[in-house]
């Protein structure tokens, strides 16, 4: 069960697509096609030090601060989705 | 940014987020007491030769800095604390050593950071470069296991840039030589800081990254060779 509302998910998605296409060189094509259903590890290819390095810009770009949890514990975009709109909104 | 920092480097300022580790503090103290009193067998023991890369690699490191070196055995750690013996040092290991009574304890006396290899959290992350920040020297292995079968060095994992990157701290490489025979002395070869922020900015891309870990992997090759075959300065 997905939350927030279709406005918030697609902001949170556009801005997550954005630091995507500005760090992620090696894979461009992967990233304009991503959806909320897109794989994190299968289909974008983030390894652990990316989704870290996401994790830092995510933190800047939204103000929020991730809890203790692993870099592995994000499966898709709309997991990660759900957690920012989450955070944003305790 | 980057080039503030660079300029900051040449005139041997450091990074304005990173502050002073004091020379003397409370906290620092059974760290300090078991260091000093353990040095002078140690370094009749160790007895390390070391072998600069260039002029610059001579300079102390001051404030926050990471020091990344090859893993040949356990007792690497005891080689670079003798090498570099005017910081403390602060190592990342694995979090299921610090479970272990005598080896845990004398993790906590010496402040290392424990890590989860199989499931590195952002809170790991974040305590490297807080650390880092707060002028402190944490040290990592980079090849991410000791690697007791070959002199040759593994492919480094890239998760240390990111830190470095992060905290605003200089990578300084070091290459420990294998110690063949118990009596020799340590052949310790200690290059220049690297510095990884001014090299990519503040935001590098993941191939950047990937880029700058493949770098340092080169220069501990370079400082493999150098200590092998003497280098251009010792003491």
């Amino acid at each position: 069960m997905r939350i927030g509302t279709k406005e918030e998910r697609n902001e949170v998605f556009e801005a997550l697509k954005d630091i995507l296409r500005s760090a992620d060189d090696r894979n461009p094509e992967a990233v304009e096609n991503s959806t909320e259903e897109t794989n994190l590890v299968t289909d974008l290819g983030l390894s652990s030090v990316s989704m870290l390095y996401l994790v830092i810009v995510m933190e800047d770009t939204f103000g929020i601060r991730f809890d203790d949890i692993g870099v592995q514990d994000f499966g898709t975009v709309g997991d990660v989705i759900d957690y920012i709109i989450n955070k944003k909104g305790a | 940014m980057g080039t503030e920092q660079t300029e900051n480097r040449e005139k041997g300022k450091r990074h304005p987020d990173v502050k002073k580790t004091p020379a003397l503090s409370l906290r620092h103290f059974p760290y300090d007491f078991i260091k000093w009193t353990a040095v002078p067998p140690a370094l009749l023991m160790v007895r390390p030769k070391k072998i600069y890369m260039s002029k610059e690699a001579k300079k102390l490191i001051r404030g926050g800095a990471m020091l990344i070196s090859n893993h040949v055995g356990f007792m690497d750690p005891v080689y670079l604390m003798t090498a570099i013996l005017y910081r403390r040092h602060h190592y990342v290991c694995i979090k299921d050593f610090f479970e272990r009574k005598v080896v845990g304890f004398f993790f906590r006396i010496f402040q290392c950071i424990p890590i989860d290899r199989e499931h590195f959290s952002t809170e790991s992350f974040r305590i490297i470069v807080d650390r880092m920040r707060a002028g402190e020297l944490v040290v990592m292995f980079p090849e991410g296991r000791i690697n007791f079968e070959t002199n040759a060095t593994e492919s480094f994992k890239s998760g240390m840039v990111l830190m470095a990157v992060r905290a605003g701290v200089p990578i300084v490489p070091v290459y420990v030589q294998k110690r063949e025979k118990w009596y020799r002395r340590v052949r310790v070869a200690i290059g220049e800081p690297v510095d990884v922020k001014a090299m990519y900015a503040e935001k590098p891309t993941f191939s950047r990254i990937e880029e700058i870990a493949s770098v340092l992997h080169e220069t501990e090759e370079k400082l493999k060779n150098i200590c092998e075959t003497g280098g251009t300065s010792e003491s």
